[in-house]
């Protein structure tokens, strides 16, 4: 029906598309690039029989804090493609690449305190908790639930197929989404320029 | 760096420097102006004064300063590199590079300036330039990590994957036993991938397993290596390993179609086409059954069969399939099945299929042959489901039936509404379609899909206006009233930019239409922080794929309607010039030809100094406005909001052919791009580019009737030239000579003859006919009535089906209306397009264009009262569909359908 995979760099301006036509939090194509530069391994979209993406989950490594954990920047899926559990297997996807690869010991994201069918999703169907309340998170002026699911210590867990969200495909996404900014340094994964190589003599050919 | 200053300058010299990097402008300015108070021609504090400025916003004072400073100390690196980095800042990347290498050449060693060098390299894609410096770099500085990995990027971009590999090699050699440390893990891993996807693109397979196999502790994303691993082992034929890594990636990710693929490939079930031999099918279905008891949860073991199996079983395994889907009211079916309607027979069987469940369930409210009851919902979603059917195949009387007969039974369900929409847009009714839309919107105003699509409907319906009231709700930022732009929405810039085309309101369309372009070109200019950011993030794969998405960035299918889209605009601008301009031609015209030319250098220079008026102006407010606040300045309001300017261009074809070339060298293989070319070479007299656009339009498809009327039109207009005097008139006319014999449709024939047998060939196509028939009446004006009656004798022929479910007759409705037009624009006859328009309007009741009978057009229909009764009261917009073509022909399909 939908096939669920990674994302390439040629998905992101249907990504993009996608994003635009159903959620009010939206990115310039450099925020796209910024993700799947950073971290490939976090984008997933969901393609239907027609090739069309009806469906994306967009995820990073937040780098500069102790923890290291991911986030979820952004998750739509196409209003008419719901029923169909999109939602919840991109998320599952996306999380598991998160421990897999990064060691993430937690995942966070933000909803709107009026998205019900997102909040539901989250916390009923993917296990999130809210850890917190942002005020006036969004531009126009609504607050966010801050929410987490732990990940470390669960392994083994399932792949989330036989879930079914009923979600609208609010998704959700954080407020001010124009910005880029590049993280260097620190954290679970990261590199910083002039590293120094190997205790060897390195020789330029 | 301020050598040739005393201590004390020469430590504030370094104050701006450091300033500049840490961004406290106002503190640098404050240095540089202390220095220049005793020393106040000392080049590089002037270019760094320059430079600073140039960061708050003050451009044309920054130029200045930094020409000067370079004036007054050519020989300084520091000069040249600060000039280099002022015509980066304005994307003047050639002139950039220029700089850079001057600043070399007094300081070969600079690493700074090589690292500055070696990014506009890779921007500019100077390959070769790029591996040099590249080199040098790590020649200077063998103990970076990022100058060995740079090096083999440049490499590898150059075309030399295999050198690549070795420097990779080289570099791993450099490194302890034990390396990575445990905070490097993810990037050595990475490391590692590219080396082997470099393996691999070199055709080294064997090698690449081996040492996959070697590193396998080292790479952190076991996906990829699997991924990694099981490409490899297919292309070595290793298929019995990889059809078992294949049936391993599924029990990971059941719902990828690629692993299926795969798994089919390595099994020797596979074919480009899906068209199978009977036995491959049966193993087929006997493996697809297998997968679906390890999968029981994917959808995609469900699916897949049904493109491959045949005849009854395709109906058993389709009734399966769909039964579960409409009990749970799953509303991307239809769209699920729909490229099975390409396949022979198959929507015949699912027609039958889909009434006998709806059938079932009317009498006996539970499915054929079951005993439990299905749920209410299911009959709505069968009904919903067979009106996509009959929308799918034009029956829209059928299609309306049944999407009303949904409604009724539950009239809260807003995709009833939205697929209503759709079916009366196919149908021709674009105003009722844009009313049921927005009917739709009301009925839940927080989801914003359905916002768009009833902005969408409303574009299509030319209610432009209206259409960005009801974006808007969803694109407030902040101060902004819409940030539509700002968030490169090109979907909306395009369909608005196609409504104005059609409303000829071409400034605004133009506006529309470059605004897109402009979305491309701030995506090629994103790339650019990547260079550096990726080396040292490690993620090569994905930084060389970024790298040849952008190459291939300009064939994307916005871009394309966007430059096609202004290629219009400009055409028809040139065509028939706005009134203003005229106006003052007019003035000018009754002077005599010099002071014509001394008063248009006149109204340019007034233009040039209002400009650079303007623009100070704006320096000085936003200057200002930083150094109030300190935040950054408020977006300046955009001077030309209706695009009056754009249409002031003094050379229309001009500005078109930047875009055609931009089309001709990115999608080549279109056809549109390639009638664009012949329509814009022949206005600008280029007689042989013109006849290139003609062969390419032979090769990508003779038999389309534009190619026909091209080639036509062409010779019929090479004919009529004067005999041709200058050598290069002789030259074109030999060439012209030389070529039309190696032309098939005019081999030894009159084009007379010609357009008779293209006749022949296709004399039941309604759109080949009137391409003859427009050709007839070029190449012999005197014979109009009978283009006309060809027109006229065209048959609507039912296409033959098996069981009577209503005719489907062959005509499209934007065919028709296209012939409307040429009846109209070209062959100048009202009464043939009066003739034209009742008979089709009996094929198209729902169209407006035609002003069928049961489109809202007319008074008394009900979708009339619908849009009514709707919030936003949508107008009666008749004739919402008139695509204005431009070209003579009638029949350059403007747009087509903006897809989402």
């Amino acid at each position: 029906m939908v096939c669920i995979r990674k994302a390439t760099i040629d998905d992101l301006l249907a990504m993009q598309t996608c994003n635009l036509f159903c959620l009010p939090e939206n990115y310039q194509m450099k925020y796209y690039l910024y993700h799947i530069l950073s971290w490939p391994q976090l984008l997933y979209v969901a393609e239907d029989y027609n090739g069309r993406i009806v469906g994306y989950v967009l995820a990073k490594m937040e780098e500069e804090s102790n923890e290291c954990h991911g986030h979820i920047t952004s998750l739509a899926v196409l209003r008419t493609h719901r029923k169909l559990g999109l939602a919840t297997k991109l998320m599952s996807a996306a999380q598991n690449a998160m421990e897999q690869v990064f060691g993430a010991e937690y995942v966070s994201l933000h909803v709107r305190k009026s998205n019900r069918a997102a909040f539901n999703l989250y916390t009923e169907t993917l296990g999130y908790k809210i850890h917190d309340v942002e005020a006036k998170y969004y531009a126009d002026g609504e607050d966010a639930y801050d929410m987490r699911k732990q990940l470390k210590g669960k392994h083994g867990h399932g792949h989330g197929h036989g879930h079914h969200d009923h979600g609208h495909g609010h998704g959700h996404g954080h407020g001010h989404g124009h910005g880029h900014h590049h993280e260097h340094g620190g954290g679970c994964c990261s590199g910083v320029e002039g590293k120094v190589i190997g205790k060897k003599e390195a020789k330029a050919m | 760096m301020g050598a040739s200053l005393p201590p004390k300058e020469a430590n504030l010299f370094k104050l701006i420097v450091k300033s500049y990097e840490t961004k406290q402008y106002k503190k640098g300015l404050k240095a540089a102006d202390a220095i220049l108070k005793k020393f106040p021609d000392h080049g590089e504090t002037l270019a760094m004064k320059g430079l600073t400025l140039n960061c708050m916003d003050r451009k044309s004072e920054a130029y200045e300063l930094v020409r000067q400073g370079l004036k007054n100390d050519l020989k300084s690196h520091v000069c040249w590199h600060v000039y280099g980095l002022l015509y980066r800042s304005d994307r003047e990347y050639r002139e950039a590079i220029k700089c850079y290498r001057n600043a070399l050449r007094i300081d070969p060693d600079n690493i700074e300036i090589l690292r500055d060098l070696s990014l506009l390299q890779a921007q500019m894609r100077d390959l070769t330039g790029f591996v040099e410096t590249r080199q040098q770099l790590l020649s200077l500085k063998p103990n970076h990590r990022m100058n060995w990995i740079g090096f083999a990027v440049a490499h590898h971009l150059n075309s030399n994957a295999s050198k690549a590999v070795e420097i990779l090699e080289a570099y791993e050699g450099t490194l302890e036993d034990d390396y990575p440390p445990d905070n490097e893990r993810c990037e050595h891993g990475e490391m590692l991938l590219y080396k082997i996807s470099l393996l691999e693109e070199c055709g080294f397979l064997e090698r690449a397993v081996e040492e996959l196999h070697k590193k396998e502790s080292k790479i952190v994303d076991k996906l990829d290596y699997k991924e990694q691993e099981v490409s490899l082992l297919l292309k070595l034929g290793r298929l019995a390993e990889g059809g078992n890594l294949y049936r391993e990636l599924l029990s990971m990710n059941p719902d990828n179609y690629r692993y299926y693929e795969g798994l089919q490939k390595c099994v020797g079930l596979y074919s480009e086409n899906a068209q199978f031999p009977p036995d491959e099918i049966d193993r087929l279905d006997a493996l697809y059954k297998s997968l679906g008891q390890e999968y029981k949860w994917s959808s995609a073991v469900k699916r897949i069969p049904l493109d491959f199996l045949q005849g009854n079983r395709f109906l058993e395994a389709a009734e399966n399939y769909i039964r579960p889907l409409l009990t749970k009211g799953v509303p991307s079916l239809f769209s699920d099945l729909s490229p099975l309607y390409d396949h022979p027979g198959k929507a015949d069987i699912l027609e039958q299929l889909m009434l006998d469940l709806e059938h079932s369930i009317k009498t006996t409210s539970q499915y054929p042959g079951r005993a439990e009851k299905e749920p209410p919902s299911t009959l709505l979603w069968a009904l919903f489901l067979l009106a996509q059917h009959y929308d799918r195949r034009g029956q829209y009387d059928i299609a309306l039936s049944k999407i009303d007969e949904a409604i009724e039974h539950t009239p809260t369900v807003i995709d009833l509404y939205s697929i209503k929409s759709r079916i009366l847009k196919h149908a021709g009714d674009l105003a009722a379609a844009a009313a049921l839309a927005d009917e739709a919107r009301c009925m839940d105003l927080a989801d914003r899909y359905i916002n768009s699509d009833c902005v969408k409907r409303m574009l299509q319906a030319d209610q432009v206006a209206l259409a960005e009231k009801t974006a808007v709700l969803f694109t407030k930022d902040g101060d902004q009233h819409n940030n539509l732009h700002d968030m490169q929405c090109m979907w909306y810039e395009l369909a608005s930019g196609e409504s104005y085309f059609r409303q000829g309101d071409l400034g605004r369309a133009l506006k529309k239409f470059l605004a897109v372009e402009k979305h491309y070109a701030d995506i090629t200019e994103d790339q650019f922080d990547f260079h550096s950011y990726c080396l040292r993030k490690m993620t090569l794969r994905a930084y060389v794929e970024m790298l040849r998405f952008q190459d291939r960035l300009h064939s994307h299918a916005y871009f394309h309607k966007a430059a096609a889209g202004a290629i219009r605009c400009y055409i028809k601008l040139h065509d028939s010039p706005p009134k203003s301009t005229a106006e003052e031609d007019d003035d000018m015209s009754k002077l005599p030809p010099s002071q014509k030319k001394k008063m248009r250098q006149k109204l340019r220079k007034a233009e040039a100094r209002a400009k650079k008026e303007a623009e100070e102006k704006h320096e000085e407010s936003s200057a200002a406005g930083a150094s109030k606040s300190g935040k950054r300045h408020v977006k300046p309001v955009d001077p030309d909001p209706h695009g009056d300017k754009l249409l002031q261009v003094e050379d229309p074809l001009l500005e078109a052919t930047k875009y055609l070339k931009l089309l001709q060298k990115n999608s080549p293989n279109s056809l549109e791009t390639q009638l664009l070319s012949f329509e814009l070479n022949m206005r600008k007299q280029k007689i042989l580019l013109a006849f290139q656009a003609v062969k390419q339009l032979l090769r990508l498809d003779a038999e389309h009737p534009d190619s026909h009327r091209c080639l036509i039109k062409f010779f019929h207009k090479a004919r009529s030239m004067a005999a041709p005097v200058t050598d290069t008139e002789k030259l074109i006319w030999s060439v012209l000579e030389a070529e039309r014999p190696t032309i098939s449709q005019l081999h030894e024939k009159s084009l007379i003859e010609g357009n008779k047998i293209f006749l022949e060939k296709h004399k039941d196509s309604l759109m080949h006919r009137a391409a003859v028939a427009e050709m007839l009446f070029v190449l012999e004006p005197d014979r109009k009535l009978e283009a006309i009656k060809l027109i006229e004798e065209s048959t609507n022929n039912v296409v033959p089906k098996k069981g009577a479910l209503g005719p489907v007759r062959e005509w499209k409705l934007k065919d028709c209306i296209a012939v409307h037009k040429l009846l109209g624009a070209l062959l100048n006859d009202n009464e043939a397009q009066l003739r034209w328009k009742v008979r089709c309007a009996e094929y198209f009741p729902y169209s407006t264009y035609f002003e069928g009978s049961r489109s809202s057009a007319m008074p008394n229909s009900a979708y009339n009262k619908t849009s009514r009764n709707s919030e936003n009261g949508s107008a009666n917009h008749s004739g919402g569909e008139t695509a204005d073509s431009l070209a003579s022909n009638g029949k350059l399909e403007a747009f087509v359908d903006l897809t989402i």
